[in-house]
């Protein structure tokens, strides 16, 4: 199995990643380039679905780290749901859950989002 | 209870990371820490063995990183030996979360990571030998 595999779908104006794996130092270069290719093409709203990502190390962290005021500025977020809870206490432990938005799962992640999107 | 430690000599590359974050927890939960604390302490070695990786052997591949874990009644202490560059405890400056979260920017979460989710991060250099270590501690409560 390989160290981390990234599907992305779109709902809408919305890009969801599943990231399976892990995402550290050996793999963040794979993240990073999914994450500037969707920035690239447009896609300002990122949900990242965690449900399968087993750890994501301050190497993770710093990918979302740079490119959130990109997304930010262009009216955009970066969106989190299905936290693992070890991954939820990096997130937590760093006070990242005052800086992105943390859901359950993903439907309630694209309900919060609608009225932006329809707006 | 005797104490008991064994050592694991890795290439300083990246690729090992996960071995060394799996053996981290299995020896977390073996020291009797549970599933959630054994979760942190594999992100700290994590965290500390990336950096010697990429910042004491500036991504360098052919050096060799040395882990050391010890067991004993109070704590489990893993120690990561290297031959790089090293950084002395008064060195350390971890970020304020709070100025972090209003400008964001890459870097300098690893050690942040590493005070947190451990009791003790000391970082030593053996005069003699010219290494370098970081420790980490984890105490068994």
């Amino acid at each position: 199995m390989a160290d981390l595999s990234i599907a992305v779908r779109h709902v809408g104006d919305v890009a969801i990643l599943l990231p399976t794996g892990f995402i550290n130092a050996h793999t963040v270069r794979d993240f990073e380039d999914t994450l500037e290719k969707l920035v690239q093409d447009g896609r300002y709203t990122i949900l990242l679905n965690c449900t399968d990502l087993s750890y994501i190390s301050s190497a993770g962290l710093g990918a979302i780290m740079g490119l959130i005021e990109t997304v930010r500025e262009h009216g955009g977020d970066i969106l989190l749901s299905n936290l693992q809870d070890n991954v939820f206490a990096i997130f937590d432990t760093l006070g990242f859950t005052q800086l992105y938005r943390v859901f359950v799962d993903e439907s309630q992640a694209l309900a919060a989002v609608a009225p932006e999107r329809k707006g | 209870m005797d104490h008991a430690q064994f050592r694991l000599i890795i290439p300083s590359q990246t690729r090992y990371l996960n071995l060394v974050t799996g053996l981290a927890k299995r020896a977390s939960l073996v020291a009797g820490l549970d599933d959630a604390t054994a979760a942190k302490v594999s992100i700290a070695v994590d965290e500390a063995v990336t950096n010697v990786i990429l910042h004491a052997y500036g991504g360098e591949g052919e050096h060799s990183v040395e882990l050391e874990l010890r067991f004993t009644e109070e704590a489990l202490e893993i120690h990561i030996l290297h031959s790089g560059l090293g950084i002395r405890g008064d060195q350390m400056v971890l970020p304020d979360p709070k100025e972090y979260i209003k400008h964001p920017r890459k870097g300098g979460l690893g050690l942040l990571l590493m005070s947190r989710f451990m009791d003790e991060v000391q970082f030593k250099a053996d005069e003699v030998s010219g290494r370098n270590e970081c420790c980490l501690i984890k105490k068994i409560s």
